[in-house]
């Protein structure tokens, strides 16, 4: 199979910017009546005038239409992003959280009128509760990074109460970048443990690294090269035997769902990706939601409210009085509208439904794995199984061909698949994370596993094909190096440019489609 | 094996960076195999004037950290190859961060140290014909 | 195997098992420690089907009631706003919703250029060149903020007016809490709400990282001493933050224009629903400056052109400022955003036009206007509590002896009114008083219900 984007192009761009369409007077919507009174506002802090486009609402819908058309989601292709799961997204979700009954509320409206957001938030807790094995979750984070700063500020003020100085969260070396930099905002200073021959957390090093003045460990089980810590007894009772506490990364929790919990491996602290595992939709980076569960002797610090029930009164409340809260990491509740689409995934499924998407989306990313290893050119360093994800290495054609893992994973895009991560983790040369998810057919699998032989077959006989790869998109590769020292940002900023460069030497000027 | 320039006369750490000594001042810069390898650089971070560095022995810590380079999709931190104070700094680079590539032994130069035990140090450095031969070893 | 999501079926799964040379799918999870090995699935209802799911989530939210349902005065950091039907029928295009992170630009131009489109967009709002590609919210954008003013001046203190949302403030506080900065709350005239200059001035000094105020403030009153405070915060070597509701921009100077460097606020009023309280969308915008741009949050896309210079095209850029490449030093851990949302957000600016957003801006202050001139007629109403012009939100306090505000919203509510958010535990020195809001969907029948229903309960008339 072969793809070709829509490619919409006018003189020396795809499609216009807004700015550069639509004309003088035309209005997109809305319509008023009189004014009810003269907004009393002085003279002084009233605004000129504002540069926005003018375009009818016809015109708004074809360019963004267009736009949408030169993008690629999940309900395009194969979308194998190592890590992020991109898993077919239920659209009944959809409409369950555009329903007027979830739009339009508003968070400060009298509980009573509220009893159905509140129930559902409550649902969802316990239904997370229950799948992490944690006793308390807070839904308030608006993505997995920002439930990691929740965490680790958990569990500063866990040792503050205690009275222990701890300075220090330890992060393996293939760890993801936002454990890192939480660990750090929260005002920890991060260890790097490495890791072992068989890809796992090296455990005498993790023995070495764990003093009086660690306050925590973040680990992803199974870890970011898709194989499970089986050691993760072992570190739990490490950590926890020098006192510091243990945090999960949700991220791949796709690969372990009804087969064992986080809590019962003796995490304290856990969060969920529900952009990730419950298939709440990514939205071309958000929003998301990254709530945290937590083991009963941390619940006291969550930050306020929690949604209770009163039995008595039969009635679904909010809980502000919780004096050891560290306050709040978000305003509001949280990312309301994606909790809906999370609960209405987790109803559909069920317990048996979670389990059999754990079952599928490991036996994909196994059976890819099998498929691959009978190919030279893709190597793995460590040897299988893999959960839900495998880290391929493209070593041997870096060698023997000088051509990359970005050279491939830009080649699969003119097959019509989005290409895997590439370059993570770190500690894997030349690396492609490979994350089919659940929701892929055998005969996906078997075209992506062709499409990879197609492309280290070109890599031997026309590697410059695979160099300046992709074709069948909108457009081809990027000058980033240009993006990076010259940034235009905005509007503003490129028109700034244009004047400069047409008050320039002849040789600077462009010539661009400006109406 | 790749063609690197290395030019004599001056002093070579295995951070890859250059020194050359300027009458009781030295300056600094990082090596046509360093710019090789961090590839097009689009960002230079260079050290406040004043600033005190310590020179690179074997454990890397903050203190002899003299900025850093960036790639878009990394960042190396330049280590000094001698103590002393930061005297002058590159402003031109800081403007056209591509010189590092286009020249690094002239233009792209990063800073001008004045050093607390130049003599001392350069001793721990590589000359020319050393760092050839590190070169090659390395592969 | 049940859900209609997952195409493998039993043959197929064997089939694959089979090739993967494993004799069942259990052989595949033998690494995890048999003690921890759930014996017993896991405790979650059954599964339902689609239309079960339908019935069962439509039944649970229908005990909600919407607020257009009843005139409700309710804002406070989300507000209802007309959300134009083709900005949800957009957003909800597949190839944008269910896309991740453009990190792949040859194949994600549309959701590039629209996030740049973004960007440009909230730059002429708020009269500033750099905008990032969202943030969660209006409060981790200010916490955000305070953390970029602390790397770019080295300093560690951070003043805020007293009167700032005490959400935003908690939050903030939480943000600064890991490099150990400190805020320092600068108090306000009683009469006119406005912060003391003076007192500013008094706190100002070398270890000032920035000065941030809310305008409009969080009880609806505007600052009309911009310059001055944005003079003395320069002054002093510090940064000046400014916090906005984007739709006032339409009728009020923006920030840019009054000294601001950074300015943050809440996008979701841009295109986007209430939907009790989330999704919301951070906006963070800040000056072209070098020492800026280099230490701000967020992901950033920027135009360039393709490798032979003739095509004009968009990718994320400067990331080596974030988690993925800086990690510990990185501005921000933030990795997934709010894109979607600022999608929305420039669609909605693109199809209000100039116009547009003028005039919703002027009927949200004109209907605020309208029920604040009516309802000050009332006796024992004090509204506004502070002699200073207004946007869309003000005060009303209970002067009447004995009459509390949450009795007062109370009675509004049986008599088929939404009144204002109480702010009297958050603000004691206040009395019993209610932030409410008014927007350009309020009719004059609302405000009227509303001035007639203030009345009564008033006088505690059923």
């Amino acid at each position: 199979m072969k793809y070709r984007q829509a490619r919409w192009t006018s003189d020396v761009c795809l499609e216009p910017l807004v700015f550069e369409l639509g004309g003088k007077g035309r209005r997109g919507t809305f319509s008023r009546e009189k004014l009810l009174s003269d907004p009393e506002i002085p003279e002084g802090f009233i605004r000129a005038s504002i540069n926005l486009p003018e375009l009818s609402e016809p015109e708004v819908v074809r360019h963004y239409t267009r736009l949408s058309q030169m993008n690629f989601g999940v309900d395009s292709g194969f979308y194998p992003l190592g890590s992020c799961t991109m898993k077919y997204n239920p659209k009944i979700s959809e409409e369950l959280a555009g329903l007027e009954t979830a739009t339009n509320i508003h968070p400060y409206q009298s509980e009573e009128t509220v009893q159905g957001a509140l129930e559902l938030m409550h649902n969802l807790e316990r239904s997370l509760a229950e799948i992490a094995g944690v006793s308390r979750v807070c839904l308030h984070p608006a993505a997995g990074a920002h439930g990691e700063l929740l965490g680790m500020l958990l569990v500063r003020a866990h040792f503050k109460l205690k009275g222990e100085e701890r300075t220090e969260v330890i992060v393996p070396d293939s760890a993801h970048g936002t454990n890192f930099t939480s660990a750090a905002m929260a005002g920890f200073n991060v260890v790097v443990v490495p890791s072992d021959s068989r890809g796992r957390v090296d455990i005498a090093a993790l023995q070495e690294a764990v003093t009086k003045k660690t306050a925590a460990l973040m680990l992803t089980n199974p870890n970011t090269l898709g194989l499970f810590e089986d050691g993760i007894l072992e570190i739990a009772k490490i950590v926890h035997k020098a006192g510091g506490l243990l945090y999960y990364d949700g991220a791949n929790l796709n690969g372990i769902m009804g087969k064992a919990r986080p809590g019962d491996m003796g995490f304290d602290i856990v969060h969920f990706n529900l952009h990730k595992t419950f298939s709440t939709p990514h939205g071309g980076g958000g929003p998301g939601a990254g709530p945290v569960g937590v083991c009963k002797s941390l619940e006291e610090f969550l930050p306020a409210p929690m949604v209770e029930y009163n039995k008595k009164a039969k009635r679904y409340y909010l809980d502000y009085n919780r004096p050891y809260s560290i306050g709040k990491i978000k305003s509001f509740y949280g990312n309301f509208g994606v909790l809906v689409k999370a609960y209405t995934y987790i109803l559909m499924m069920g317990a048996e439904g979670l389990e059999a998407v754990t079952d599928a989306a490991v036996v994909n990313a196994n059976y890819i794995m099998r498929k691959l290893e009978e190919l030279s050119d893709y190597e793995f360093k460590y040897p299988g199984p893999c959960k839900h994800e495998a880290v391929v290495s493209v070593e041997p054609l870096k060698t023997e061909k000088e051509v990359t893992a970005r050279d491939v994973a830009k080649s699969l895009l003119d097959y019509g698949m989005h290409a895997p991560t590439y370059y993570f983790p770190p500690i894997v040369p030349e690396a492609l994370m490979i994350e089919p998810t659940e929701t892929e057919s055998k005969e996906e699998l078997d075209r992506f596993v062709d499409a990879l032989k197609r492309i280290a077959e070109e890599a031997h006989t026309k590697p410059e094909k695979l160099r300046s790869s992709p074709t069948g998109t909108a457009i081809g590769r990027l000058d980033e190096v240009k993006a990076a020292r010259e940034p235009i940002l905005s509007w503003r900023m490129y028109k700034r440019e244009k004047t400069k460069d047409a008050e320039a030497p002849p040789q600077e000027i462009k010539n661009d489609a400006t109406p | 094996m790749e063609k690197y320039e290395i030019r004599d006369g001056l002093h070579y750490s295995r951070e890859h960076e250059w020194v050359k000594v300027e009458g009781n001042l030295a300056r600094v810069g990082i090596t046509d195999y360093a710019q090789k390898k961090l590839g097009d650089i689009v960002y230079a971070e260079l050290p406040d004037i004043g600033e005190q560095v310590k020179q690179l022995v074997e454990k890397k810590t903050k203190e002899m950290e003299l900025g850093a380079l960036e790639s878009i999709k990394a960042v190396s931190a330049i280590y000094s190859p001698i103590s002393g104070k930061v005297k002058e700094v590159n402003n031109a680079l800081q403007e056209r961060p591509e010189l590092a590539n286009t020249s690094p032994y002239d233009e792209g130069w990063v800073c001008v140290i004045d050093p607390s035990t130049l003599n001392v140090e350069l001793g721990s450095l590589m000359d020319a014909k050393e760092y050839s031969e590190y070169l090659k070893k390395l592969g | 195997m049940g859900s209609h999501f997952l195409p493998s079926t039993r043959e197929s799964l064997n089939e694959m098992l089979r090739e993967i040379g494993v004799a069942n799918i259990e052989e595949l999870f033998a690494d995890i420690p048999s003690k921890i090995r759930l014996k017993h699935g896991l405790n979650l209802p059954p599964p339902m089907s689609e239309s079960e799911v339908r019935r069962h989530v439509k039944t649970m939210l229908s005990k909600n009631k919407p607020f257009t349902e009843m005139p409700t005065f309710l804002g406070g950091g989300v507000w209802p706003h007309h959300v134009p039907a083709h900005v949800r029928s957009l957003v909800q295009r597949s190839e944008f919703l269910t896309s991740y992170t453009p990190y792949q630009a040859e194949t994600s131009q549309g959701m590039l250029q629209a996030l740049f489109e973004y960007q440009s967009l909230v730059a002429e709002l708020v009269g500033l060149d750099i905008a990032n590609s969202s943030m969660y919210d209006w409060a981790t954008a200010a916490g955000e903020a305070a953390l970029m003013c602390a790397r770019v001046t080295g300093r560690k203190r951070f003043l805020v007016p007293k009167l700032i949302s005490p959400e935003r403030l908690s939050v903030l506080k939480n943000y600064i809490s890991g490099p150990a900065l400190e805020t320092v709350e600068i108090g306000y005239n009683s009469a006119t709400g406005q912060l003391r200059v003076d007192e500013l001035e008094g706190q100002l000094g070398e270890d000032v990282a920035g000065v941030y105020i809310e305008n409009p403030s969080y009880l609806g009153f505007l600052e009309t001493q911009v310059q001055e405070i944005a003079e003395a915060a320069h002054k002093a070597g510090a940064l000046f933050v400014v916090g906005v509701n984007p739709i006032s921009l339409g009728l009020l100077k923006p920030p840019g224009d009054y000294g601001a460097d950074i300015v943050v606020g809440e996008g979701q009023p841009l295109g986007n629903p209430v939907s009790f309280g989330g999704p919301t969308l951070g906006i963070f915008a800040c000056r072209d400056e070098q020492k800026l741009l280099r230490q701000m949050p967020g992901r950033l896309v920027g135009m360039t052109t393709t490798l032979d210079g003739n095509t004009r095209g968009y990718t994320m850029t400067l990331q080596t400022r974030e988690q993925h490449i800086r990690r510990e030093r990185a501005t921000s851990n933030i990795c997934s955003n709010e894109a979607l949302c600022a999608v929305s957000a420039a669609i909605y600016l693109s199809s209000m036009g100039p116009s547009g957003l003028r005039e919703v801006a002027e009927t949200c202050a004109s209907n605020a206007g309208y029920a604040m001139k009516k309802l000050r007629k009332i006796k024992g109403l004090q509204v506004p509590i502070f002699d200073s012009p207004h946007f869309n939100e003000f005060t009303l306090k209970c002067v009447k002896p004995g009459l509390g505000i949450e009795t007062f919203n109370d009675r509004l509510l049986e008599l088929g009114v939404h009144g204002g958010t109480p702010v009297q535990r958050e603000f004691p020195d206040l009395g019993e008083t209610a932030v409410l809001c008014t927007t350009e969907l309020h009719t004059k029948e609302d405000i009227d219900k509303l001035v007639e229903a203030a009345a009564r309960a008033v006088e505690g008339k059923k």
